[in-house]
């Protein structure tokens, strides 16, 4: 298909471009999640980190309340069994842990100093714990100096027994505050673990979700990408034929405006011939008659002879000078047809042309013309190497050089500088005189056949720059000007690098 | 046999005014011999292989040729000539109003002895005419040997 739908095209060109924002949105959503589940993850972290703090600090308080406890029933159960036995082992377990007891109470103190209810029960403990020590010292004191062999009454021994339950009921209240507060410090870090467990499912699954969109959508784009290559390919392959049928249209229509200057430009020669011929022969004829006017003058002087004498001596021959000049005049412009027509016809042939030399070789064979006419011509290197037809190459060159020479401004010595360089695919070169110039009107009559410019006072017929201009539209290339009256010329020529094999040869 | 006889000229011109040119200046040039014209090429070719006094059955002769003929190309009748064992040694003086390298080439290379272009200069036509009486009064030489 050469014919595309364009509205596909732009619709296709579109949803690329839509496509691509999405998938860069896409990224960008994906690290935004990324970066929010990092920070997230690490706050939650974080708070994991305080709850395990408060749920050691909870067990902390509570190995110190079980300890106070232990040391606590310790001392009870050492002054009960001192008070029984006196033996002095027991008096030794009693004082360390009257002497541990109270240091206890004030770590539970310091450790719980962020808990009213706790403080509460340590200070209601303080003064139970200092009069039950001291009720313990007491009977302990007393014990001593008793004898030895009267055991302590049970009476002595349970006499502070309700200011014991209510140590015990106190540290068993706290025990029981501790343990509610590591239900909720539990629960609080339970419930944290869920948190970060969830936000990282979530993210996990946005992430997925993206991942997933962005490769359908890479794949569209892909798809898309594709559609529009084979699109393109089509649409090359259309224009690559058409240029060719058009190419050969144009080498048709070339090759008969060819072969029609060739045919016309011969056969306009033929009557130019009898023209010619014929005038010659009235010269011939008129020599007798001149002859003949004068004897006739001489023998005879009374016949009147003065129209006679005036056609033959001076009216005839204006006339046929003005036939010869008039028919030289034509074949010379119908020669140059036939040349033109001829250098079109002729095959093309390139090969590799420093251009330097080539240029080196025209200048030479001006160069006595220069000479004479004290002009300097430069070419400034480097020059580039071109593939091309050499003939018409130089053609186009010594026909430029060769008119900057002869167009030089009188009285300005002629300065011609000639320079090349490589542009991409093709090359540039500049002839540049400070010659007399080209009015601007003229700028494009001057390529045209039989066209001149400025004072006619050279030499020619105004075929140079029409055969330069065909020559170098043959040789795939164009040709410019850029021209001020009395300043100079400047002609731009552009050709291809290398010139295509000639596909037009005439049959 | 044909010592004596002179040579006759055909000349194979579809130009009446050219015809009268180059008749007019061999004459000029003083050559008298009968000049046979013809403004085709079909009726120069009969002339030629069958008329009674055509150079197969009557005598030497000398070929001006125009090549371009309204019926066929002067290169046709140059290649029919040099074909024939009789008449490949007939002296055959192109005249053209082209003066292309490649079609000069290819006449001589068909056997073409004269090639003279027929310039709008018409002195140096006319010389050229002159010239060929010259090459008319040598080429009798060998005629006049075999």
């Amino acid at each position: 298909m050469v014919a595309q739908d364009p509205m596909g095209a732009g619709r296709s060109a579109l949803s690329t471009e839509a496509i691509r924002r999405l998938l860069a949105a896409a990224l960008l959503l994906g690290a935004a999640i990324l970066v929010a589940v990092s920070l997230s993850a690490a706050w939650l972290v974080a708070r994991d980190q305080e709850y395990t703090g408060w749920v050691n600090h909870t067990y902390t308080v509570e190995r110190h309340i079980s300890r106070f406890s232990v040391l606590f029933e310790r001392a009870e159960a050492a002054r009960r069994g001192y008070l029984l036995t006196h033996d002095d082992r027991y008096l030794v377990g009693y004082r360390d842990s009257a002497t541990a007891l109270p240091k206890e109470l004030e770590a539970l103190q310091a450790l719980t100093g962020d808990n009213p209810r706790e403080l509460a029960a340590i200070t209601e403990l303080e003064p139970l714990l200092s009069n039950k020590l001291n009720t313990l010292e007491a009977s302990m004191r007393a014990a001593q100096t008793q004898s030895m062999a009267a055991p302590t009454d049970a009476a002595t021994l349970e006499e502070d027994q309700p200011l014991v339950s209510q140590i015990r009921e106190l540290l068993a209240r706290m025990v029981v505050e501790e343990n509610r507060l590591l239900q909720i410090r539990t629960e609080r870090q339970t419930a944290n673990a869920d948190l970060l467990l969830a936000a990282v499912l979530t993210a996990g699954a946005l992430l997925a979700a993206l991942s997933i969109g962005a490769v359908i959508l890479v794949r569209r784009y892909a798809a898309d990408l594709d559609g529009s290559q084979a699109e393109l390919r089509s649409v090359n392959e259309g224009l690559e034929r058409a240029v060719a049928e058009r190419t050969a249209d144009l080498t048709r229509a070339n090759d008969e405006i060819q072969r029609f200057a060739y045919i016309v430009s011969h056969d306009l020669r033929s009557p130019l011939v009898n023209v010619m011929g014929f005038t010659s022969e009235l010269e011939v004829s008129l020599k007798p008659l001149q002859a003949l006017l004068h004897e006739v003058e001489e023998k005879a002087p009374s016949i009147p002879l003065k129209a006679a004498r005036e056609a033959v001596q001076a009216d005839l021959p204006e006339s046929i000078t003005f036939i010869r000049a008039a028919t030289r005049k034509m074949d010379r412009l119908i020669n140059a047809i036939l040349r033109l027509s001829r250098e079109g016809r002729r095959t093309l042939t390139p090969e590799w042309l420093d251009m330097g030399d080539l240029l080196g070789g025209i200048v030479e064979s001006v160069q006595h013309t220069a000479l004479e006419r004290g002009a300097t011509i430069v070419l400034e290197s480097p020059l580039p190497t071109i593939s091309s037809d050499r003939l018409a190459v130089e053609q186009v060159f010594s026909n430029l050089i060769e008119n900057a020479l002869k167009y030089a401004k009188p009285g300005r010595p002629a300065r011609i500088v000639v320079r090349g360089l490589t542009t991409g695919s093709g090359c540039a070169f500049e002839i540049e005189d400070n010659g007399r110039g080209i009015a601007t009107a003229d700028h494009e009559r001057i390529f045209e056949l039989f066209r001149r410019s400025g004072p006619q006072d050279q030499p020619g017929e105004g075929i140079g720059l029409a055969h330069v201009r065909a020559l170098i539209y043959r040789l795939g290339g164009s040709i410019t000007l850029d021209s001020e009256l009395d300043r100079g010329s400047t002609f731009r020529i552009s050709l291809p690098r290398t010139l295509l094999r000639d596909r037009d040869q005439t049959a | 046999m044909n010592t004596h006889q002179p040579v006759n000229i055909i000349m194979i011109e579809d130009d009446d005014g050219h015809a009268r040119l180059i008749e007019r200046n061999i004459r000029r040039a003083g050559i008298s011999n009968t000049i046979h014209h013809f403004t085709d090429g079909t009726s120069a070719l009969e002339f030629i292989f069958n008329g009674s006094e055509g150079p197969i059955l009557n005598g030497p002769a000398m070929v001006l040729l125009d090549l371009n003929l309204p019926d066929m190309s002067g290169t046709d009748i140059l290649t029919r000539i040099k074909s024939v064992d009789k008449l490949k040694r007939t002296p055959v003086v192109v005249l053209t109003t082209t003066d292309d390298k490649v079609e000069i080439q290819r006449c001589y290379d068909l056997g073409c002895n004269v090639y003279i272009t027929k310039p709008v200069n018409y002195e140096s036509f006319a010389d050229a005419i002159r010239q060929l009486g010259l090459f008319l009064a040598v080429i009798q030489v060998p005629e006049v040997t075999e």
